[in-house]
């Protein structure tokens, strides 16, 4: 397995501009971060106000937004000014740096963990070396806000989410790093790129078509695993108790108008694409696939695991917050170091 | 390191769109400051207090098996990371595998003991179990 290191975003652009050295990185490194946070907001600004609608109307079998553009897609611009233009209410008593902060935590959070993801056709602002410990990582900065959010706001529904939030997290969180480190086994490296690489060495041959190494057929078990860790990691159906409507209001974002609510809306939505854009680096062979280019190939995979979230979240019923930690704890995190062990061990014995 | 640079360039984006949305906010909506809008809700109730209240967290326990898990993942993924090519350079399946088995055996064994103590059981208050009425004799 020999490192191929692909140039990344910022090389490529402080290349095209021309600059060399530290004011190369910096400018070079801005500007792509730059690109791939336009590219995910674009991505989530689709995502929220139309294709959420979208899918959820289908599933009730109802129209939604029809009106504006094509499929009612221009509905995307109206609705973004109509969010920004609410008037923000800062309710009584809110503990207010706190409060005013942790909007802001919560996607950038998301947005941190998107600086390691190999999106394809060239496009990874960086690819350090613990790319992998990287991205949970600042995934996992996404707690602190909503727990800043959940304690600041000076509501009961608000405190109830934000602790379940930080069950969920410490419940879930546990079982997908295992089950990472399983693919690890696999790959012998946390690099991201090499992570994709790893898989594109063909597994078998099926009558002239070639099948990758994709950790998802590798390991079947694993990926289960792991979008189901990943589904309780963002808060979706069925592990949707941080939220809650029918019984917290919704929960660590009720206080919240405005842009503020915008804000963590976002941080959620990116969340989504961020935990599929994981799911996709590690099982789903990163951007790899037939014919079409690989940044085309990364947008079908995350927007495969937002379809599969909202999918799981009309036809799922909601669990209650105990047996949520029951499944974590007593299902998950066994399964999970299973998974590892036996991992291990098959790879021990066949190398 | 371009690469330690060109994250802390995402890190900079990340505050700064937020920054810029709220900017833009700002200038967009309109404040029109009324007594009632600013009470924080409770299904549209007066609100009874402060949210700083003393509650009863039922997986605290859960917390702090949290902390010991989680720096075992940390000491996981180094060995991951070499597993593969310590087994490629002729190093024996025993001396690799045996001592993470060991490792993750006593954790396992330690989860197991949590378990049977009731640490990852839900622990219902007994003041609540007090005042529940219904089906006293299930």
């Amino acid at each position: 397995m020999s490192a191929t290191l692909q140039t990344t975003l910022p090389d490529t652009i402080s290349g095209l501009l021309g600059l060399e050295g530290i004011l190369g990185d910096v400018v070079g490194g801005l500007v792509g971060a730059f690109i791939i946070a336009n590219i995910m907001l674009i991505t989530t600004a689709i995502a929220g106000p139309w294709a959420k609608r979208k899918i959820t109307a289908a599933f009730g079998d109802r129209i939604a937004v029809n009106r504006i553009g094509p499929f009612g897609l221009l509905v995307i611009i109206p609705d973004a000014v109509r969010l920004m233009s609410k008037e923000l209410i800062v309710p009584e008593g809110v503990d207010r740096p706190a409060w005013d902060l942790a909007p802001m935590v919560i996607p950038f959070s998301a947005l941190l963990g998107f600086a390691v993801i190999p999106m394809g056709s060239g496009i990874q602002l960086a690819d350090p070396e613990t790319g992998l410990a990287f991205a949970f990582a600042a995934a996992s900065i996404a707690s602190l806000g909503l727990v800043m959010s959940g304690y600041a706001s000076n509501n009961k529904f608000s405190l109830i989410g934000a602790l379940r939030a930080v069950a969920a997290n410490i419940a879930y969180e546990i079982p997908l790093v295992i089950t990472a480190a399983s693919v690890v086994i696999f790959t012998g490296s946390l690099r991201m790129s090499e992570i994709v690489a790893v898989q594109a060495e063909p597994l078998l041959t099926i009558a002239g078509v070639s099948i990758p190494t994709w950790f998802a057929f590798v390991n079947p078990f694993a990926f289960v695993l792991f979008i189901i860790a990943n589904l309780a990691e963002v808060g979706r159906n069925p592990f949707d108790i941080p939220e809650a409507p029918t019984e917290i209001v919704a929960g660590y974002q009720t206080e919240y108008s405005s842009i503020y609510f915008v804000l963590i809306y976002l941080g959620e939505f990116i969340h989504i694409f961020l935990g599929g854009a994981i799911a996709a680096t590690l099982f789903l062979g990163g951007p790899a696939g037939p014919f079409l280019p690989g940044f085309v190939w990364f947008v079908i995979k995350i927007w495969a695991f937002f379809l599969f979230t909202q999918w799981a979240r009309s036809a799922v019923p909601r669990l209650r917050v105990d047996q949520f930690l029951e499944v974590g704890w007593k299902g998950m995190l066994v399964l999970s170091f299973a998974n590892l062990v036996l991992t291990a061990i098959i790879v021990g014995v066949i190398a | 390191m371009s690469e330690w640079i060109a994250i802390g360039a995402m890190g900079v984006v990340a505050v700064g769109l937020p920054l810029v949305m709220m900017a833009m906010s700002a200038m967009l909506r309109p404040s029109v400051p009324e007594q009632g809008k600013s009470a924080t809700y409770e299904s549209g109730e007066v609100p009874t207090g402060t949210a700083r209240v003393q509650f009863n967290i039922q997986y605290y326990m859960v917390a702090l098996l949290f902390v010991v898990f989680d720096i075992e993942t940390v000491l996981i993924f180094p060995w991951t990371v070499i597993y593969r090519s310590a087994l490629e350079q002729g190093a024996s399946l025993a001396t690799i595998l045996t001592p993470m088995l060991v490792f993750i055996g006593v954790l396992v064994v330690g989860l197991v003991w949590a378990w049977r103590n009731g640490a990852v059981k839900w622990v219902k208050s007994p003041q609540a179990s007090r005042r529940k009425t219904e089906r006293k004799d299930a």
